[in-house]
């Protein structure tokens, strides 16, 4: 769907530029028809004037009196012209020089008007008079140039257009101004859910106005629910681990402690049983507490969460000595659950600690995806052995809780997450390697500064 | 040693309580973090077990409060719930050492007598001071004459904790605080007798008395 902006700035655009036509159309019709009724209007009282100098004598030839008439009509093509028709006569103006001024019948008392051309290409407005005078009906045509009043509309128009296209760029820039302006809480809430998408805010802020505050709070109240949510299922996952491995501690240490007593296979099947249900509790728990693709929660943080997560590592093999190389660039993000990320990258590096001699290294690069690969310089594995190890349930190492159970959950977890996980032997450092890609969503990339996008 | 275990669990803290003192260790039990956290305060103790899933005050609380108060008490932290970011959260906040539930005991102990070992700078392995040699596990010495002595309860938390501090004068109360726990009839007096007992196995001028102040022990 097209942004709101353009469709906005569209529809805003194309009605001013309606209205802008109608009104040239409006005001080159208005000031066609002012001047024309003027131009009439006076060629009208030119007619009477004429008819004041016209004479007759008494065999009813017509005389002009020249001095009641202004100068126009005797200078040549002046473009003030008339024509005095009687029953016996023709008398036109000395401005028509040798032109002729056609004329049409008119009966006493009527007048029309109309356009013809003249000399030295003049367009004419032409009207014509039906009179009586002394007892003789004439027709009294008089005719102005309208060449000049027309260029006059004509510029007046020109000017008026562009006047109105100024005001149209104007308008349109003013209403982009007042669109960018008025849409800007709505780009602001934008960027706000990038920053929720990559978990720099749990919240949106909620200071929008009244047309967006019902979804802002929805969302927030979505948020926080889920947040809730996640927490109260953690919480109460946690609880039942801790109720579950409560007796699970004691009936192994029963069973340990009374090893002697218990017949041996009874003890190895309990035993037995007992690790199997702690790591079925542990792997399925931790199943359960992943938070997968939501947005709530706290994200995981390269350059804060995983040098404590080394840290912690480096505390608990502190019996080894175990150079950790990470392979980071710098500053990118993780649109990761944090406490998701912390169990995978834990588990894995666990595995890692485990069986490497001297040197374990990490490398993160987030492309379309987020590739993680773990290698380590230990015993590797079997390639065949491999193949099975992310199944359910398959164990390599049955008492030792090798690859087996830190493998398992992390595939639980890329697989919550669409990822893919892959095991093989390290090329540089010799020992076992995982690959990891999670699907990441590309919005989480953008950087931060693309406001008023 | 003197250790502090803050456990809730009565029936894990029952089998626990045992086979720490079967391994030489002096335990007083806290059953909730209010307890816990006073306890550790005292400064009478070489190592905690702290469980994170205490009634009352947290675990992560507790270990947060000791060492904001300045405690660098070495603390094993126990939990039920695993999660990785349960013992990031408890290795930021000063655990030496993490240990999800179940565990076996032999492997807490392993943890105990490491991170004792670590926090008084004695390298890993049994714990040997010039020729002397104590095997924690089955509790006996081997002296300098190659000879191995097996050492009662009491005398093996005595020549522990004589061998972690070696040259430092050791006041009878304090041997005392490290070597019993809170329920156990302190009598100052007792200590030198087990001194006495100690100096015939390894010889007498190994432990120097000092008037009024105490006994050192030489590492020469």
């Amino acid at each position: 769907m097209r942004s709101l902006q353009s469709r906005l700035g569209y529809g805003l655009t194309l009605s001013l530029i309606a209205v802008f036509t109608v009104l040239w159309f409006l005001v080159s019709f208005s000031i066609q028809y002012l001047a024309e009724e003027y131009v009439t209007s006076r060629l009208r009282h030119d007619a009477e004037m004429l008819l004041g100098a016209i004479q007759f004598d008494k065999a009813g030839n017509i005389s002009v009196d020249e001095s009641r008439l202004g100068p126009v009509y005797s200078k040549p093509f002046s473009g003030h012209y008339y024509l005095i028709t009687s029953a016996k006569q023709v008398v036109s103006s000395r401005s028509l020089w040798d032109q002729q001024l056609a004329s049409t019948p008119v009966k006493t008392g009527e007048q029309n008007s109309r356009y013809m051309g003249g000399p030295n290409d003049q367009l004419l407005l032409v009207i014509n008079n039906g009179f009586v005078k002394q007892g003789n009906a004439l027709s009294v045509t008089v005719a102005e140039d309208f060449n000049p009043v027309s260029q006059s509309i004509r510029q007046f128009k020109n000017r008026f257009a562009i006047t109105a296209i100024i005001m149209l760029l104007l308008l349109v820039m003013l209403q982009v101004f007042i669109l960018r302006h008025g849409l800007k809480s709505i780009s602001r809430i934008r960027t706000e859910l990038q920053s929720l998408q990559r978990g720099d805010a749990d919240q949106l802020n909620a200071n929008t106005p009244i047309e967006l505050s019902p979804l802002v709070n929805e969302i927030n109240h979505l948020l926080s629910v889920m947040e809730q949510r996640l927490r109260r299922s953690r919480d109460a996952l946690g609880d039942l681990a801790h109720a579950i491995k409560r007796p699970l501690t004691i009936l192994q240490q029963l069973t340990n402690k009374n090893q002697s007593t218990l017949p041996a296979d009874l003890h190895e099947g309990l035993a037995k049983q007992v690790s199997e249900i702690n790591q079925l509790t542990d792997r399925m728990l931790k199943r359960a507490r992943l938070a997968g693709q939501s947005h709530s929660g706290a994200r995981f943080s390269f350059s804060q969460d995983l040098p404590e997560l080394i840290e912690t590592l480096d505390s608990m093999y502190s019996n080894k000595s175990i150079t950790v190389q990470v392979n980071l660039t710098e500053g990118i993000r993780c649109p990761i659950d944090r406490e998701d990320m912390l169990e995978l990258l834990g588990n894995l590096l666990d595995n890692a600690y485990k069986w490497a001699r001297n040197s374990v290294s990490i490398t993160i690069n987030v492309n379309a995806t987020l590739d993680i690969c773990i290698e380590d310089d230990g015993p590797g594995t079997d390639i065949n052995q491999l193949q099975q190890l992310d199944k359910r349930g398959v164990r390599l190492d049955e008492t030792k809780q090798g690859y087996g159970l830190g493998l398992g959950i992390a595939s639980d977890m890329v697989r919550e997450y669409s990822g893919t996980l892959s095991f093989g032997t390290s090329n540089t450092l010799g020992g076992f390697r995982v690959d990891i890609a999670l699907p990441v969503e590309e919005d989480v990339f953008i950087p931060v500064d693309t406001e008023g996008s | 040693m003197r250790l502090l275990l803050a456990e809730d669990d009565a029936d894990l803290v029952a089998t626990l309580k045992k086979d720490l003192e079967a391994a030489g260790y002096a335990v007083d039990t806290a059953d909730n973090g209010i307890d816990a956290e006073y306890l550790g305060d005292e400064g009478i103790y070489d190592i905690a077990v702290l469980d994170l899933g205490l009634p009352g005050r947290n675990g992560i609380d507790v270990l947060k409060h000791w060492r904001a108060s300045g405690s660098t008490l070495p603390v094993i932290v126990l939990t039920a719930r695993n999660a990785w970011h349960e013992r990031v959260e408890g290795f930021k906040v000063g655990a030496d050492d993490y240990l999800g539930k179940p565990f076996h005991v032999e492997e807490l102990l392993v943890r105990l007598t490491a991170l004792l070992h670590r926090s008084s700078q004695q390298p890993g392995g049994t714990l040997r001071v010039c020729d002397l040699v104590l095997d924690e596990e089955r509790q006996s010495l081997t002296t300098t004459d190659g000879r191995i002595h097996n050492l009662t309860g009491t005398e093996f938390r005595l020549m522990r904790y004589m061998l972690l501090h070696p040259g430092k004068i050791l006041s009878k109360s304090e041997l005392t605080d490290h070597i019993y726990d809170l329920d156990s009839d302190k009598d100052s007096n007792v200590i030198e007798v087990y001194i006495r007992r100690l100096r015939q196995l390894i010889g007498s001028d190994r432990i120097e008395t000092r008037r009024g102040q105490g006994y050192v022990f030489k590492d020469f």
